[in-house]
């Protein structure tokens, strides 16, 4: 063998024995690797240039071909394991750097920096909206009318006769507008409306009618000089009392739940015959009687009845082809009676403590 | 109207005296009961006595030592009251009685007299309110009676509100007429039987006004002693709610009562002989009615008088000098049937309202006053010792008839519903004291007590009373559908918008007072001076229509930071008035929906300004997908001058934004700035033009910055629009991103930057192309005005 073969063959031997030293020691070399910087360094040692890796690769070429293979797997084997090593520790060291920047970041999440305001809508019109809603669920439409009314519609039309109380300047607020012989007032009803539809439209007529409605009162717990209301007119060739009954059960139930007992009971309207008042259940105690409905397990809710043949023919239609069934309910009246609000105050002070409640 | 259980059950007998049965049975024949109260007796053990022997007591002058018998042996008892003597039969609360919860009489001694027992008022028994006497009772009231049935104890009173179409039911009568209906059991009338002395009487009545009065009914009455009527009255009238005064007031009230028809007692010798005329009043004619009120008459009004002056004021209230007085010996017993609507507006116009007025203004059967004046003078008679006079002037110039109606049996079906067989119709209207003959249409004669039913939809009306709404089925009917319209649907998107952007609803009052213009500063050439007046406001904050959200808005934003609130934010949708012609063939005034809103202090983490203003009206354009909303600086009387701005939509005004000038903030009490606006709400729900998508660019934008000096009397707003018509379809966003002015600025130029976006659909943009297309921007915003920042 010749000399030099003999050196080299040593000094293989060496560095094989020392790339066994590395692998043994390079584990706890890695793992005491505290940082990504401590763990570049530890990589530049293991398999930078300077290192026994290298060495070893480089001296392949001097090897006699029977040697090469062996050799050459021995340190391919070896790089590969310390690659992974290195590779293990550098991602659980990234992983710990950056746990450690986001509990930098930590905040008191308890705290509000930020408040996304968004406004309610007031509890009467959501109110009349959501009435709205379960009529157009059975097919009807919705219209809304002037709020300054003649007192031809707000009356006359409505079979009121020219000596009802009701036209009272102690009851109804009149206006000065335009010419004095046609007398102008703030409606005092939404009903006027079904005279105006009525002219408008030829039936089958399924309506209601939502707006602003206006009486000479003073303001206490119940009464407001402006107040809410929605009418319902329904106008077919074979309208009936059994469909009025049926019609205004079926809202209760949307309304107030699926539970909800009605009761209408005879009273007078002059622009409906048969009128009839109409009482639900009292759902605060489910009838048995209690403050909220005076110990009588009813609550009175809306005036009702079918219309009157006067006023069909006022608006051009013929009572003897058509019937038709009408009411009119205050939203007041509703949202007291559902959410149990005492006083009519609450709904035209705008305090968005209250505002805010109902959204 | 009260009606007590005891006084009813005189006129029917009833298959059950349960108050909730009976208050379900009323309600279900249309007379509301607003409340009952069931009367129990405030004592126990109380008898009837009868005083046999007073004698005064040994020791004291107030009080004297009555003998008293209960039936069994007599016993003295001590009493302080006088009004009564020997004879006198009286409640006597025996040893061992309870009066009100716990007072248990006892044998006492009373300045060394015993008293067993004790004679008791109507305070003591609460009964009524005279603490000056004993009652005093019937005399042939049984003795040794539990003194309780004599009171008609215990008792229910039912208040009843009588619908105005009803004035049959204002009655005892009536009341038990209705339910005698219901129950299918018959009424039991009063035995009224009038017996007279030998001599006849001599009012003479003239009816001048057949229309106002379609009948007068006179009796006379002699010999008649004035005094209290008896207690069972005034037990009765008291339940009624009505106050007894003395016998012939009391008979009369109480006949009213009974029967529903209203009479009048005048003292004969203070009716100028007793020739009675009806007739119209005398301009300026003038009369002092029982209420002490001396009231001047006009040709309306309908009086009943004596030859010379008038008496009464018809159905109405009677006249002070022709009242019933202790001097009183002859009466003249009135029974009238008046003309409702002479009787309303005769109340109306002298503010007087009665019970009489009540029932006449709604209508009493004209068949009813001879059997009521009959009825009057018999309990005069018996009650006051009157001798009634034979005879009865009774002037009726066209009697009353029941009136027919003919009531097709399919009519009953077609509008309530439910097959009815003519047999159960005639049943049930047969019940009600009408006529039914026929088979279909049944011909049905009405009693002239019910002026209510004219038509056969009355008549169906009473079969679904009598029948009971209760025992209807029901049924659901649907409508065609179509639910809400785009612009009821785009209203509530417009709500929502507003909503998101953080202001809460509100609603106000339609109406203010009229020093609110003023206070906002609206000047006489500007619309919203032009406000409808309310004719006859309660309070003056009620005297105007609303021609502008604001002041509502405005003092519900103070009404909040009044109370410790510094973030307010408020909208109202809603409508104003304008007293101008109306534009369409409606002779309502214009009343268009406004959308207002009003903020103070911060908004969104934001303190509160003009742009928080301009944002509000930016978010409604971009969410409601309005073309062409923009806003241009305006002069708005009740705006900051330089922080106000019209709204255009089309370039058309339909509103305005801005800060509320701080004179107006400081009359609604607001401090700091506040962000104002009001709009139009039509052209903004207005139905939209459809659209198409737009497809999104698949290229890259190209994007610089330019900043320009811009002299103050130039708009912002005219270099952004400029640059976006400079650059045309490739711009896609123009951004402000700032604006100063100062440092080495010129007074009166400000600095201001914008961010350009611009992208092409079909290729990416190059340097070369985006040279002239930035140099066109640049020149369009020079003429504009504007010189670019760092040129040259």
């Amino acid at each position: 063998m010749p000399r030099s073969l003999r050196q080299a063959a040593t000094n293989l031997a060496g560095l094989m024995d020392q790339l066994d030293t590395v692998l043994a020691r390079a584990p706890e070399q890695i793992a005491s690797a505290s940082d990504l910087d401590a763990l570049a360094a530890v990589e530049t040692e293991l398999v930078g240039r300077k290192s026994v890796v290298a060495q070893v690769r480089r001296s392949l070429g001097t090897l006699a071909a029977e040697e090469r293979p062996r050799v050459g797997a021995a340190v391919q084997a070896a790089a590969g394991r310390l690659e992974v090593l290195l590779a293990e520790r550098r991602s659980v060291l990234e992983r710990e750097a950056e746990d450690r920047l986001l509990e930098d970041d930590r905040v008191d999440v308890t705290l509000a920096h930020l408040e996304l305001g968004q406004g309610t809508r007031h509890l009467l019109t959501s109110t009349l909206e959501e009435v709205a809603d379960i009529f157009v669920s059975i097919g009807y439409q919705v219209a809304s009318g002037p709020e300054v009314e003649t007192a031809y519609y707000n009356f006359d039309a409505l079979n009121t006769p020219a000596t009802h109380p009701a036209r009272a300047e102690s009851d109804t607020m009149y206006v000065d507008f335009g010419d004095p012989r046609d007398e102008m007032l703030l409606r005092t009803h939404t009903s006027p409306m079904q005279a105006r539809y009525m002219e408008q439209h030829q039936p089958p007529v399924y309506v209601v009618v939502p707006g602003r409605t206006f009486r000479a009162d003073t303001l206490d717990p119940t009464h407001s000089p402006v107040f809410h209301q929605i009418e319902g007119l329904a106008v077919d060739t074979s309208i009936t009392f059994t469909d009025l009954k049926g019609t205004l059960h079926y809202f209760a139930q949307q309304f107030f739940g699926k539970d909800q007992q009605i009761k209408l009971i005879p009273h007078f309207f002059p622009f409906t015959e048969p009128s009839a008042e109409m009482h639900v259940s009292c759902f605060a105690c489910d009838g048995s009687g209690c403050r909220v409905c005076s110990n009588s397990g009813w609550i009175e809710l809306m005036g009702c009845g079918m219309v009157d043949p006067n006023v069909f023919e006022a608006v051009g239609y013929d009572p003897a082809e058509v019937s038709g069934f009408a009411f009119g309910v205050g939203a007041e009246r509703l949202a007291m009676v559902r959410h149990g609000i005492r006083h009519i105050r609450h709904f035209y002070e705008n305090d968005l403590r209250v505002l805010g409640q109902f959204v | 109207m009260k009606v007590s259980l005891s006084w009813l059950s005189e006129y029917i007998d009833l298959p059950t005296t349960d108050p909730a049965d009976l208050a379900d049975a009323l309600a279900g024949l249309g007379h509301e009961v607003e409340g009952y109260e069931v009367l129990e007796p405030a004592f126990r053990g109380v008898v009837v006595g009868k005083v046999l022997d007073i004698q005064p007591h040994p020791d004291a002058d107030k009080i004297r030592v009555c003998t008293v018998t209960t039936g069994g042996e007599p016993e003295q008892i001590i009493c302080g009251a006088w009004n009564f003597s020997e004879g006198a039969v009286v409640p006597v609360a025996v040893p061992g009685a309870v009066l009100g919860k716990d007072f248990e009489i006892t044998r006492r001694d009373i300045r060394g007299v015993t008293s067993n027992g004790m004679i008791c008022s109507s305070v003591e028994l609460g009964l009524g309110d005279d603490a000056d006497g004993i009652m005093v009772l019937d005399p042939d009231t049984p003795i040794g009676d539990d003194f309780a049935k004599h009171v008609a104890l215990p008792d229910v009173v039912f208040d009843l509100s009588i619908t105005p179409n009803r004035p049959d039911a204002m009655s005892m009568i009536g009341v038990a007429r209705d339910l005698a209906a219901l129950y299918g059991v018959n009424v039991r009338w009063p035995d009224v039987v009038v017996h007279p002395i030998d001599e006849q009487l001599t009012v003479d009545v003239s009816i001048e006004d057949p229309v106002g009065c379609r009948r007068f009914v006179a009796r006379e009455v002699r010999a008649v002693e004035l005094g209290d009527s008896p207690q069972w009255m005034q037990q009765r009238l008291r339940r009624a709610g009505v106050r007894a005064i003395n016998n012939i007031v009391d008979i009369s009230n109480y006949v009213m009562l009974e029967l529903g028809q209203p009479t009048h007692t005048f003292d004969f010798e203070r009716v100028g002989g007793g020739a009675i005329v009806v007739r119209r009043a005398k301009a300026g004619e003038r009369l002092t009615t029982l209420d002490g009120i001396t009231r001047e008459l006009t040709e309306d009004d309908l009086v009943v008088a004596d030859a010379a002056v008038a008496s009464s004021l018809a159905g109405t209230m009677g006249g002070e000098d022709s009242e019933v007085s202790p001097t009183t010996h002859h009466v003249l017993v009135e029974a009238a049937s008046w003309d409702p609507p002479t009787v309303l507006h005769m109340s109306r116009r002298h503010n007087l309202r009665s019970e009489a007025s009540a029932r006449f203004e709604r209508g009493v059967d004209p068949n009813l006053p001879l059997l009521a004046a009959d009825r009057v003078t018999q309990l005069i008679a018996e009650l006051a010792n009157g001798q009634p006079l034979s005879g009865v002037a009774d002037v009726y110039p066209t009697t009353e008839q029941p009136h027919p109606i003919s009531l097709p049996i399919a009519e009953v079906e077609r509008i309530l519903g439910i097959p009815l067989g003519a047999d159960e119709v005639a049943g049930l209207l047969r019940r009600l004291g009408m006529e039914v003959s026929g088979d279909d249409p049944i011909e049905v004669q009405v009693p002239t007590n019910r002026p209510d039913l004219t038509r056969p939809i009355d008549l169906v009306e009473e079969v679904a009373r009598l029948h009971g709404y209760d025992a209807f089925p029901e049924t659901l009917p649907a409508g065609p559908g179509g639910g809400l319209t785009t612009e009821q649907r785009r209203q509530r998107r417009l709500r929502s918008v507003v909503e998101g952007a953080g202001f809460s609803e509100a609603l106000t009052f339609s109406f203010h007072g009229t020093t609110e213009l003023g206070m906002l500063g609206v000047g006489p050439d500007d619309i919203r001076s032009r406000a409808i007046e309310v004719k006859n406001p309660l309070r003056e904050e009620e005297s105007l229509l609303r021609t502008t959200l604001l002041p509502g808005l405005l003092k519900a934003t103070r009404f909040n930071t009044s109370h410790g609130r510094r973030d307010v934010a408020l909208y109202e949708f809603g409508k104003v008035f304008y007293d101008e012609e109306a534009p369409e063939l409606t002779v309502v005034p214009e009343q268009p929906d406004h959308l207002g809103f009003v903020a103070v202090g911060a908004l969104q983490g934001r303190p509160v300004d003009v742009y928080t203003a301009t944002a509000v009206w930016r978010l409604v354009a971009r969410q409601m997908g309005l073309p062409a909303a923009d806003v241009a600086s305006a002069h708005v009387p009740f705006l900051h001058p330089g922080r106000g701005a019209d709204v255009l939509m089309d370039g058309t005004v339909i509103g305005f934004v801005g800060e509320l000038h701080p004179a107006a903030a400081r009359a609604y009490g607001l401090t700091g700035r506040v962000a104002v606006g009001e709009v139009a709400v039509a052209p903004i729900v207005r139905q939209p033009g459809l659209w198409e998508l737009t497809e999104p660019s698949l290229f890259p934008p190209v994007q610089f910055d330019l900043s320009f000096e811009v002299p103050d009397t130039i708009p912002g707003g005219a270099i952004l629009a400029a640059g976006r018509r400079a650059g045309g379809e490739l711009v896609e966003r123009i951004e402000l991103f700032d604006e100063f002015s100062g440092g080495s600025l010129p007074e009166g130029v400000r600095a201001v930057g914008f961010r350009y976006t611009l992208r092409a659909p079909d290729r990416t943009l190059t340097n070369e192309e985006m040279g002239p297309v930035r140099a066109s921007i640049i020149e369009a915003a020079r003429q504009a005005g504007a010189t670019l920042r760092g040129a040259n």
